[in-house]
């Protein structure tokens, strides 16, 4: 069993590989081609139920460079569904290349199952540049110029989670977590730690366009295929989000020193992410605030320093990868306003209901699964005294619940676009076999989460303990 | 006379009548059945097909025959109900999300089952209100199916998780019902509806949250949550977190914002269901948290709660005299049950809140029937206008009826349920809080005059010859008001069921008040006085 572990990474690197490779030399048939979409939904859905199956061994792999554990179990299994139900509910109508559009999204989801497994930082830094080296390369395909923003803006990002890393590293002496964990025991807070952390939390702010550094990441995500802005705003900020819960944990030890910066940033991210929704007029837009909103949530938890808190985190960072990455790929092109969704429910049902279990999820109305999550949190909140950030995020939830009543007034109310006014911007998404199910499969997750809560918090709460969290 | 003591000892009984029929049938799922039923029911609306409207109708049947049947077994629950039981029933209990402490924890007490009686009532009323919809019908009767499962579902929560959950969810559908198929100004009744219904669910959730830390963060049980014992200092910010929750679906002044134009805007059906089932969630909430829950805090803060009820009374009173529009004076005056539920609470007497519980029934159908008539006289005579109406009366016999009725239940009129629930709450209030009692009385007299003028122009004044043409209730329409008037007069004349002549034995009814007793002495027993040693 223990080989068989790695078994989901390898399948999703080798799926990925093979689609650029056989683009490249055009190795497939066009009727191959269009049938990629399909077969890059059932790897990402095979290494997705492999990872159910073998994730539970405890392992290590690399000499100590990767590690098998619950924490690992989880962010993949959440990152890998993810892919395949956006992979699966995406409009290939919309999209600029089938094979990058394909493999990206499963090298994104590879880089965030190296973070998973990353027992060092070097290797939490690696697999979180694969992740949005991804979003790039898919951004780059439609507006090069967005791309060109997305890799400047990363690439200052990158840089300064390098600096932080090294900073991390010259403090402590090591570059293990755990190791790096047992120093910080007992440690007092002082300003080489403090240097750091607020270097490494604006790089991961930037990543996971968690305001106010969410503006080369939002932009980019918006002027993407619809694909590509769910790579942008979900897996990309899934992958700075896991590594913001493994710092989280290792820095534990040392609450002073991370908790005023991710309390002010939450905090913004919850409120202003709210605000922002509710002015936004475009479904996109208004649905990459939504996202902005519940990453603050999940910088929230962390601030809690318990096991709950970070499990709670966890939980809710499953939620906001499906949706947040699903969500746009079921938008579709949707470039033009919001007319484009005017009346969607009559026209285009099933999509309507994706794309509406995708807001209220992302704005955590019940009973979906960001409700759940949202809720965890917030007790996780309560138990570790912080009401006021409780009482912003509630406040951010009913901002966001606003804005979400406004696009589905759009939708269900009034009455659609008629098809002469339709402009190649305003297109209805074409509806496929592969599309209904990937719809339809996401609608069935976003709902039944909450539901199936107590083994998916469960293993959340597992996941916390596997970082050393009691 | 007999009937109040009665209540105000709401002392255990030993030997509870058994009605003909009861313990015909169990289902250790009632409670979920309440709530998934109309779930179900409304996801199979919305997957039938129905090519260009054509089973538009037989939606609408659907929708209706969900509800009599919920009704049915509603029914069943109530005469089955274990009266003077002071436990909860029909309890179903299931881990949920364990790491936190969630559990799917439901189950009904009297107050409880009076509620769901109450839910049951309006649901079939406000589905035939909404017999005239012909836009969209499927949405509509899924949202508003949506609506009550909703609403079931805070009333038989015993977990606090569980009843946020469902307490939040009612928002979202009403909210796109009244966007969907309000009047000219639904825009901003939404927006309002969601701003304070959101704060108030905040509140909650921050409530909630804090009795969570408090009490060592295991478990949102409410039975763990509502049954610990804390510090005043703690009670006193709970209570008033849970006030505001209260205060913003109930709707207390000067929480009240979202109140006219959701009322005056909705469609008659979710006008109804707003005014009779999701605002009395709000009192029912400060019953348990705050009455049930927080004795120091009770005892606190009773004062404020007779001060907003009061205030709310007299505002609801003078806004109805000033206003020159029918469903906006419907709307105000629905405000008044309201505000007598709250003053029995602050009573902190075991009368008055006898008289709150069975005023959250009482009151909560008068308020669903003087919207409903106001909202159903607008559309009949095609104007809202009280400069435009008038001389109605014998143009549109049958709703005159029908409004005079609903005005003489929210003044609380002898042989209508409101007039024992007023009594109770007035005997209850004016020991422990005069001042806020005499306040409610005087704003009831505002609210008498209010009917009168609104009475008087537009049904017995001089008929408008520039009015547009009127025509009386259709039989949907006298229908749903008809089943909440007569509710009103049932349970008026039978508060404590009709019985055998000569007996004491009920038949068909238990009646509401003995129902409702079930539980009422566990929450009002931190607020009955010391007894006086024997031989004084």
């Amino acid at each position: 069993m223990r080989n068989l572990v790695l078994l989901p990474e390898a399948l999703v690197v080798a799926g990925a590989a093979f689609i650029l490779l056989a683009a490249r030399f055009a190795w497939l048939s066009p009727a191959a081609r269009r049938r990629l979409p399909a077969a890059a939904a059932v790897v990402a859905l095979v290494a997705f139920a492999l990872e159910l199956w073998v994730g539970a061994t405890l392992a290590t792999y690399f000499g100590g460079a990767l590690v098998q554990d619950r924490f690992a179990l989880f962010a993949k299994a959440a990152a890998l569904l993810a892919a395949a139900l956006a992979i699966a509910a995406a409009d290939w109508g919309a999209e600029d290349s089938t094979s990058l559009g394909v493999a990206m999204p499963l090298l994104a989801a590879f880089g965030v199952m190296v973070i998973a497994s990353a027992a060092d930082l070097l290797t939490l830094w690696a697999g979180l540049e694969l992740a949005a080296a991804a979003g790039v390369t898919l951004v780059a395909v439609r507006r090069p110029d967005l791309g060109l923003r997305l890799l400047v803006a990363g690439g200052v990002a990158s840089g300064l989670l390098l600096l932080g890393l090294a900073f991390l590293y010259a403090t402590t002496g090591n570059a293990d977590l755990a190791a790096i964990r047992a120093v910080m025991i007992g440690t007092t807070p002082t300003l080489s730690l403090a240097i750091p952390v607020l270097l490494l939390m604006s790089a991961l702010a930037m990543r996971a366009t968690l305001a106010p550094f969410q503006l080369a990441g939002l932009s980019a995500g918006l002027g993407a295929s619809p694909l590509g802005a769910g790579l942008v705003l979900g897996l990309v900020a899934a992958a700075a989000a896991t590594v913001a819960i493994k710092l989280a944990a290792t820095l534990v030890p040392v609450p002073q020193v991370v908790s005023p910066y991710l309390e002010v940033l939450a905090a913004i991210a919850m409120v202003g992410g709210g605000l922002a929704a509710i002015a936004a007029r475009s479904p996109r837009v208004r649905m990459a605030y939504l996202a902005a909103g519940q990453v603050g949530w999940v910088a929230a938890g962390l601030v809690t320093h318990f096991r709950s808190g970070l499990a709670a985190s966890l939980f809710l960072l499953g939620a906001f990868a499906v949706a947040a990455t699903c969500g746009p790929a079921v938008l579709g092109r949707a470039e033009g306003g919001e007319a484009t969704i005017a009346g969607l429910g009559a026209v285009r049902p099933l999509r309507a209901a994706g794309l509406a279990f995708a807001l209220l999820s992302l704005a955590g109305a019940p009973p979906l699964a960001g409700f759940f999550g949202e809720l965890a949190v917030a007790a996780a909140l309560a138990q570790s005294g912080h009401f006021v950030l409780l009482a912003l995020g509630v406040l951010g939830s009913v901002l966001s619940l606003v804005a979400v009543a406004g696009t589905l007034r759009l939708m269900y109310i009034q009455s659609p676009l008629e098809e002469a006014r339709r402009g190649a911007l305003a297109a209805l998404p074409a509806v496929t076999v592969l599309s209904s199910l990937g719809v339809a499969g996401f609608c069935l997750v976003v709902a039944a989460y909450g539901f199936l809560g107590s083994p998916i918090l469960g293993l959340a709460n597992q996941g916390a303990e596997a970082l050393g969290l009691r | 006379m007999i009937l109040l003591q009665h209540i105000a000892l709401a002392s255990p009984s030993p030997t509870p009548a058994s009605v003909p029929g009861a313990n015909i049938f169990t289902s250790p799922l009632l409670m979920s059945l309440t709530i998934w039923l109309p779930v179900a029911v409304s996801l199979f609306v919305a997957a039938m097909p129905n090519p260009r409207g054509r089973y538009d109708q037989l939606m609408k049947q659907i929708a209706f025959f969900t509800n009599l049947g919920l009704v049915f077994v509603l029914f069943v629950a109530y005469n089955q109900f274990q009266a003077f039981l002071p436990t909860m029933q029909y309890e179903e209990k299931v881990p949920w999300l364990q790491a936190i402490g969630v559990t799917y924890h439901l189950g009904v007490d009297g107050p409880g089952m009076v509620m769901l009686m109450l839910s049951g009532l309006v649901g079939i009323a406000s589905v035939l209100a909404s017999l005239g919809i012909r836009e969209r019908v499927r949405s509509y009767v899924c949202l508003l199916l949506l609506v009550q499962a909703s609403v079931n579902g805070a009333i038989v929560a015993r977990d606090m998780f569980v009843l946020i959950l469902f307490w939040s969810a009612t928002a979202v559908p009403l909210a796109l019902l009244i966007l969907g198929w309000g009047g000219p100004r639904r825009g901003s009744a939404t927006w309002r509806l969601l701003g304070y219904w959101g704060l108030g669910t905040a509140a909650l959730v921050v409530g909630t949250m804090a009795l969570y830390a408090a009490t060592g963060g295991s478990s949102f049980d409410m039975d763990v949550l509502l049954k610990a014992s804390l510090t005043p200092r703690i009670q006193l910010a709970v209570g008033l977190v849970m006030i505001v929750a209260g205060a913003t679906r109930l709707p207390l002044f000067p929480l009240h914002g979202w109140v006219r134009d959701v009322l005056s805007e909705a469609p008659p059906g979710v006008a109804v269901v707003v005014a009779g089932a999701t605002t009395r969630l709000g009192a029912f909430l400060l019953l348990r948290t705050l009455i049930g829950a927080l004795p120091a805090a009770a005892h606190l803060l009773s004062p404020l709660l007779a001060a907003l009820a009061a205030l709310t009374v007299i505002y609801a009173g003078l806004a109805a005299i000033r206003t020159v529009d029918v469903r906006h004076a419907g709307a105000y005056l629905a405000m008044i049950p309201g505000g007598v539920t709250v003053l029995g609470l602050a009573a902190l007497s075991p009368l008055g809140i006898a008289g709150s519980v069975l005023s959250l029934f009482a009151g909560g159908v008068a308020a669903a029937l003087v919207v409903g008539a106001c909202a159903t006289l607008a559309e009949r005579a095609q104007s809202r206008s009280l400069l435009v109406l008038g001389g109605l009366a014998p143009r549109m016999p049958s709703l005159s009826w029908l409004l005079i009725i609903a005005s003489l239940a929210v003044l609380g009129v002898p042989i209508l349920a409101t007039f024992p629930a007023e009594l109770m709450t007035f005997f209850g209030a004016f020991k422990n809080q005069p001042i806020g009692a005499f306040a409610v009385a005087v704003g009831l007299a505002l609210a008498a005059v209010a009917f009168a003028l609104l009475l008087r122009r537009v049904l017995f004044g001089a008929p408008n010859p520039d009015a547009p043409g009127v025509s009386d209730a259709s039989l949907g329409e006298s229908w749903y008001l008809g089943l909440l008037a007569g509710a009103l007069i049932w349970v008026g004349v039978f508060p404590g069921g009709p019985k055998i002549p000569g007996t004491d034995t009920p038949v068909f009814d238990p009646g509401l008040v003995n129902v409702m007793a079930a539980g009422i002495s566990d929450m009002a027993s931190p607020y009955v006085g010391p007894t006086p040693p024997a031989g004084q």
